[in-house]
């Protein structure tokens, strides 16, 4: 902006004229028709209402061009959708939530992802996208009323339904990056209060992405300090029975965005840029491992 | 120039379907962008409903907007501002074809990333020139020298605090002028 467009501004802010009535509740009413807002849910869903909104934002302004463009696993943008819509159904049905799309045949992540994508390769892109955001705020609303703590099975596994939440927010968040390189568009980080709980859970997922890989760290134990807005300090124990506070025997230092990322299997753990201390062979082993639970 | 770190924020939220935010940047910038489209339109109802339509847009196409570019602040002024020449544009040619048609259509309007056209600028950079010389010095080196209110304050030999207030002044009589030459 030139700096006369900047004094002009000033000048009309300190010259500040204000409409007769206030417009803001005619404008919040109006921006709810034109873009539906987060759906509503418990705090720790937030994180995953946030990004099904942010991806949906990305969405409304796809083209046609967008649409067919192959985004990610030889997906073009709607078998993308497609796939969040599947994984989001299986979480949906495990806590009774309504699902939409095909009946669930297969309950494991690729049977059902196949099985959504063929249902909505016979429909157009927006139906997709409206499926898709109708099922997923259906089961944020749903959410809010269990108890964070209760336990969820999903695609074989028994864990608080609020990690299964959380596993949604990074999938999404990811998946939303995904669409949006590929579009061009520059998306936004999740707000730092999402990002926290969704790196939690990255933290708590090392000791499983560990013995997935075939590495035993029972008995070990790591510190993580993630840096910039949701980071923070995390004392991890590396083996999945372990439980209570050990020396650390090495240190990783990383940004938080890049290490959710490297998680979900978008980073190269040979050239992930950290901070590595103390024991440098495990902390390898550590970051090595960590994209070990990231499937499509 | 970068976005400062609330318009981030507050942009982020947005993004996030938060519709509380949409709330905050309206409260922070509604005047401005009224004051901004009544300044062009010269009417009360069609400039609320320019206001409406700017933050509309910012809610729905939050994506358009990259912090990364500049701030919050001169995008939303810029859409404020152009949908306001548009009206008036529309109103001119509305005027005239009732008056017949004219033999030389005039060039159509070049829209550019600017809030203000070349000749409002040299509107604006006219008002500041009628400024006591005080308060002139003050605003030029803060806006066209790009200085801080204690560079301002060194150069002019004066107290920081009394070069911000020579500015806070500068900027309500250039809002005065800007207002006065309008009517």
């Amino acid at each position: 902006m030139e700096p006369v467009d900047r004094l002009y501004l000033d000048a009309l802010a300190a010259d500040a004229e204000v409409p007769a009535g206030s417009l803001r509740p005619q404008l919040l009413a109006g921006a709810r028709a034109r873009r539906r807002p987060a759906a509503p849910t418990a705090a720790w869903a937030r994180p995953y209402a946030g990004r099904v909104a942010a991806m949906d934002a990305l969405l409304a302004s796809a083209g046609d061009d967008d649409w067919s463009r192959v985004v990610v696993e030889g997906w073009n943008l709607q078998e993308l959708v497609a796939h969040l819509a599947a994984k989001d159904g299986l979480l949906a049905a495990a806590v009774g939530a309504p699902v939409l799309g095909p009946p669930i045949t297969a309950s494991d992540a690729l049977g059902r992802t196949a099985d959504v994508q063929a249902h909505e390769r016979a429909r157009s892109p927006e139906q997709t996208r409206r499926d898709w955001r109708a099922q997923a705020d259906a089961l944020c609303r749903h959410l809010a009323a269990l108890a964070p703590e209760a336990p969820a099975t999903l695609d074989g596994m028994e864990t608080a339904v609020r990690d299964h939440a959380l596993a949604r927010a990074l999938e999404t968040w990811i998946h939303a990056d995904d669409a949006a390189r590929a579009a061009g568009v520059r998306l936004p980080h999740p707000v730092p209060e999402h990002i926290h709980p969704t790196a939690d859970l990255c933290a708590r997922l090392l000791p499983w992405t560990m013995l997935l890989s075939g590495l035993d760290g029972a008995g070990r134990a790591l510190h993580l300090t993630l840096t910039g807005p949701g980071g923070g300090e995390w004392h991890v124990p590396l083996g999945v029975a372990d439980t209570g506070a050990r020396e650390p025997q090495a240190r990783i230092t990383a940004d938080v965005v890049e290490f959710c990322f490297l998680l979900g299997g978008r980073g190269e753990p040979e050239s992930f840029a950290a901070e590595l201390e103390g024991d440098l062979g495990l902390a390898r082993d550590v970051l090595r491992a960590a994209p070990a639970l990231s499937g499509p | 120039m970068e976005a400062p770190d609330d318009d981030r924020l507050l942009h982020q939220r947005v993004v996030g379907g938060d519709e509380a935010a949409l709330g905050e940047v309206y409260d922070r910038l509604s005047a401005l962008i009224f004051g901004l489209s009544l300044r062009v339109t010269r009417d009360r109802v069609i400039a609320e409903d320019i206001t409406q339509e700017v933050f509309l847009i910012f809610w729905e196409r939050p994506l358009a907007y990259d912090p990364g570019r500049g701030t919050l602040r001169a995008w939303l002024a810029t859409i404020a501002h152009r949908r306001a020449v548009d009206h008036v544009r529309a109103e001119e040619r509305r005027r005239v074809s009732t008056l017949g048609p004219r033999l030389v259509e005039p060039p159509p309007p070049r829209l550019e990333e600017t809030v203000l056209a070349a000749d409002e600028a040299e509107r604006v950079r006219r008002a500041v020139t009628a400024l006591p010389d005080g308060l002139r010095q003050a605003v030029e080196l803060a806006y066209y020298g790009g200085r801080t209110y204690r560079q301002v304050a060194e150069e002019l030999g004066v107290p920081e605090g009394t070069a911000k207030s020579r500015i806070r002044l500068a900027l309500r009589r250039l809002a005065d002028a800007l207002a006065e030459e309008e009517v």
